[in-house]
């Protein structure tokens, strides 16, 4: 898999200091987005689930997929999230897509994501509906999906 | 006949007839007709031979001008008299170019020594005067010439020198009780024990005040909610009394009555006993929570030391799970959530959360209620810090779970990190103690010295034996103060002497306090551990596991010293994590001059605090706990944990308490978590941007910027030094 940065011990891309994976590569192209170098899917380096793994078990902290846009490389990403499942570390993942749309259409490795997140926030960002005051969330059409509830309630902590 | 001159500084010399004669050439060299040397023997010889045997610089000088107003050369005496009004002029320029400094309210590191010190006030320039004029004389009548020596050549800095003839001691962690139960007196006034609530918390204020004015350290407060848990009962009861007097009716059962809890709650429902009972706990709970506002807002409004500096206030709790206990600590934490005045966050005092496993600490502990609201809390005000009573240093084999006054045995933290708990002269604990005096070694320095020497073990082997050398005159001069302190006598500390410091009632006020001194500390601090690393090795102990190694043996060899100074003076000495804030740029400046912009030690402006990885360094928090965290059990003396995080930690209390989670793991004393917060002076609008210079909400440029400062807080960064102003613009986020 192609990731741009791993962030050991963040605080703003979820609950608790977190393991933040930045992969590379998003299509979505919104409007005001703060880091359009993420968009390209040849950014970064390469990393095995191992490499990545080494990380994360280091630091113990709950891990957040973010980017770029993890969905675009589902596939890829997919054994380093069963890994990370198997191991009780906790994922957040941020997507540009929203909840909906990856149920709908999505393929079956993003399905197959989906199923081993404890949080989804999707959306894309939307530059007018920007509020800093957002946990977590950069505009206020974002949300944080709680996709281990069966009727995928909103997070809370 | 003169035999011995005085002169102007006390030393005496032999008599030299020569200087006498340089000078009447001099001032006749400055006259038309120029020299004449059959005069100035004349004058040098009638002056040596009418002397006395011992005279001062200014006796003989007298003479002269007198020889030579009744000589011919009138014109010489008018000369020789200017020249002499001119030196005397000169001898004070020092003087008055450090007073124009202070008068013109400059901004420079004079001033700014110290950050929560308002040195433009007129009580704040008086003391500066003081301050400034105190230390020459300490250097010259007070320090033996090789400490001088020592802190002329950079190696060494002395703490509070300004305070050194004054005798005081650094700091004391108040037994709240002793006053509260008893009363005491200060100034004109003599306080009656307290009975409710409100006079407890003014009591608890004016206790730190007065201390303050004895001391020239830092105020404490052990255990917060246990002293004042009793004043809540009795405010309960107070409010029940009321309601009897209102009614007529006996409520004794209601006085007695045992709760899990002071709360607030709605009287909707509630008939009989139970309402009053409840609208008596009401009141209860709204009092309490301001008594804890009028707390904070008078420990950051009331200044002490003449009107220029408000108290160095810390106070430690959150292990006391009675129900009273309890709501003290909530209003405490409720409080300082909303901060002050119009919700700005309150810069004293420093609040410290007493982290214990079984108390306040994991998810079934009693007080993880209350833990987690002073995670929220810290996550917006910075406050509370939190001091790990588990760390394997910090237990007590006394403590019990059911013993009331276990607090005795919980150590608690002076707020900038100062730690006074193992006592080789009576019962290990925090409380009635305090720091005596400190003094801070150069460590960069010591190890610029043995860069000359290629083989890598022959330089660490002769920076070891220069630290050796530096830790024993350290030592010496500790030793010394202690000395000239315990000849103090108690009536010179009053308050801190009949009622805070233990054995210190047992004195008469006549009496010296040197039988009760040995229950403080000496504190052997050092600074740019990492500096000291680079120059040595090439690289800090963040960045490389050699440096690492190095970085433990060089404290570790440290802390063995200080354990044997102990035993030789017979002092309870210990090496302190220093909070280096007028420190952090005198030495480096002083050693640039020395050798050179070195790069990674000397090429900023500041020299790392104690044993910390550098600011500019980029790890994780992990990684800065795992590197950290040995130089703990090391430091006796105090130590902090700091992890600057990233973003909004007001969104995000959860990472306040990974940060705790990491301390427990890594057996960590104390520390605390930095992170931005902008507020706007207009509107109030808050924020953690990095760089805020304008309000998004009212445009106001008026940004008020909060940072940690040596573990203290500082609204303004108007009042950093230089060095440290760099040291805050290099920190960077552990991510």
């Amino acid at each position: 898999m192609r990731i741009l940065r791993i962030v050991e011990g963040t605080s703003v891309d979820g609950p608790g200091l977190r393991t933040s994976i930045y992969f590379a590569g998003c299509r979505h192209a919104c409007p005001g987005c703060h880091n359009q170098q993420s968009w390209d899917f040849a950014g970064g380096q390469d990393y095995t689930v191992e490499d990545v793994m080494k990380i994360v078990r280091y630091n113990g902290f709950p891990v957040t997929f973010s980017g770029g846009d993890p969905m675009y490389q589902a596939e890829a990403i997919l054994p380093l999230a069963r890994q990370l499942h198997a191991e009780g570390f906790g994922i957040w993942c941020y997507t540009g897509f929203t909840l909906d749309e990856l149920l709908a259409d999505g393929d079956e490795n993003q399905r197959a994501v989906l199923k081993l997140l404890d949080v989804l926030v999707d959306g894309p960002f939307v530059q007018s509906l920007r509020d800093t005051d957002l946990r977590f969330r950069g505009s206020s059409n974002q949300r944080l999906i709680d996709v281990r509830t069966p009727d995928f309630k909103e997070w809370a902590d | 006949m003169i035999q011995v001159v005085v002169k102007r500084d006390g030393r005496v010399v032999g008599y030299n007839e020569e200087k006498i004669k340089s000078a009447v050439r001099k001032a006749m060299l400055t006259t038309e007709l120029g020299e004449d040397e059959s005069l100035i023997h004349k004058i040098a010889v009638r002056v040596s031979a009418r002397g006395s045997e011992r005279m001062t610089v200014e006796e003989i000088q007298d003479m002269v001008e007198l020889e030579l107003m009744d000589s011919p050369r009138k014109e010489v005496a008018k000369r020789y008299i200017a020249y002499r009004d001119q030196r005397n002029i000169a001898r004070k320029a020092k003087t008055r170019d450090m007073f124009h400094e202070i008068i013109e309210a400059k901004n420079n590191d004079i001033t700014r020594e110290n950050a929560n010190m308002n040195t433009d006030s007129p009580a704040g320039m008086m003391m500066k005067f003081a301050s400034e004029t105190t230390k020459p004389f300490v250097d010259d009548y007070l320090l033996t010439p090789e400490a001088r020596d020592a802190v002329r050549n950079n190696y060494l800095h002395i703490h509070d020198k300004d305070y050194y003839p004054t005798k005081s001691l650094t700091c004391v962690q108040h037994p709240l009780d002793n006053i509260l139960s008893y009363g005491f007196i200060a100034g004109h006034g003599e306080s009656r024990p307290a009975k409710r609530i409100e006079t407890a918390s003014t009591i608890a204020c004016i206790s730190l005040e007065t201390a303050q004015n004895e001391m020239h350290g830092g105020q404490a407060i052990p255990a917060f909610d246990f002293y004042l848990a009793p004043f809540v009962r009795t405010t309960f009861k107070e409010e029940v009394k009321h309601i009897e007097a209102l009614t007529g009716e006996d409520l004794s059962d209601i006085k007695e009555r045992e709760f899990k809890d002071y709360e607030t709650r709605s009287l909707e429902g509630l008939e009989g006993h139970d309402r009053l009972c409840q609208h008596a706990m009401n009141r209860t709970v709204s009092r309490v929570h301001q008594a804890m506002e009028a707390f904070i807002h008078n420990m950051n409004t009331i200044h002490s030391r003449g009107g220029n500096q408000v108290v160095f206030s810390s106070i430690n709790y959150g292990t006391d799970t009675s129900a009273e206990g309890r709501c003290i600590i909530r209003e405490l934490l409720n409080s300082t959530y909303e901060g002050v005045g119009n919700g700005a966050t309150a810069i004293f005092p420093i609040q410290i959360w007493k982290k214990k496993r079984g108390v306040s600490y994991l998810p079934e502990d009693p007080n993880y209620d209350l833990y987690r609201l002073a995670c929220k809390v810290t996550a917006r005000r910075f406050f509370p810090n939190f001091v790990n009573l588990d760390a394997t240093f910090n237990q007590h084999e006394k403590w019990r779970a059911d013993d009331p006054k276990r607090y005795l045995y919980e150590v608690a933290t002076m707020g900038c990190r100062t730690r006074v708990f193992e006592n080789r002269y009576g019962e290990k604990t925090s409380i009635g103690r305090g720091n005596l005096s400190f003094s801070t070694i150069n460590l960069p320095r010591l190890a610029l010295e043995c860069r000359s020497l290629q083989d890598r073990d022959e330089r660490i082997a002769l920076f070891f034996t220069k630290l050796d050398n530096v830790l024993e005159i350290t030592a010496r001069q500790l030793n010394d103060r202690f000395n000239f302190q315990k000849t103090a006598l108690a009536k010179q500390f009053p308050l801190l002497m009949s009622k805070l410091w233990n054995g210190g009632s047992t004195l008469n006020p006549e009496d010296t306090i040197e039988p009760v001194i040995n229950q403080g500390t000496l504190g052997i601090g050092f600074i740019g551990l990492a500096e000291c690393l680079i120059a040595l090795v090439g690289k800090h102990h963040g960045e490389s596991e050699e440096a690492q190694a190095l970085g433990l043996k060089i404290v570790s060899r440290m802390r063995s010293r200080v354990n044997e100074f102990c035993e030789r003076y017979q002092h309870n000495f210990s090496v302190l994590a220093t909070p280096a804030e007028g420190l952090s740029g005198k030495f480096t400046a002083k050693d640039r001059k020395s050798f050179g912009l070195v790069p990674g030690v000397t090429d900023k402006i500041y020299y790392t605090n104690s044993n910390h990885v550098p600011v500019y360094y980029h790890c994780s928090p992990r990684h800065k706990a795992e590197v950290e965290a040995p130089y703990h059990p090391l430091t006796g003396g105090g130590h902090i944990f700091y992890v600057e995080i990233d973003g909004d930690a007001t969104h995000n209390p959860e990472a306040i308490s990974a940060i705790v989670d990491l301390m427990d793991e890594y057996n960590i004393g104390y520390g605390s978590v930095n992170h931005n917060r902008n507020r706007c002076m207009h509107c109030g609008y808050e924020d953690a941007s990095a760089e805020l210079h304008e309000c998004p909400k009212c445009g106001s440029r008026a940004i008020d910027r909060l940072q940690r400062i040596t573990g203290y807080l500082v609204g303004t960064t108007d009042r950093w030094n230089n060095a440290k102003l760099a040291e805050l613009n290099d920190r960077i986020v552990h991510e």
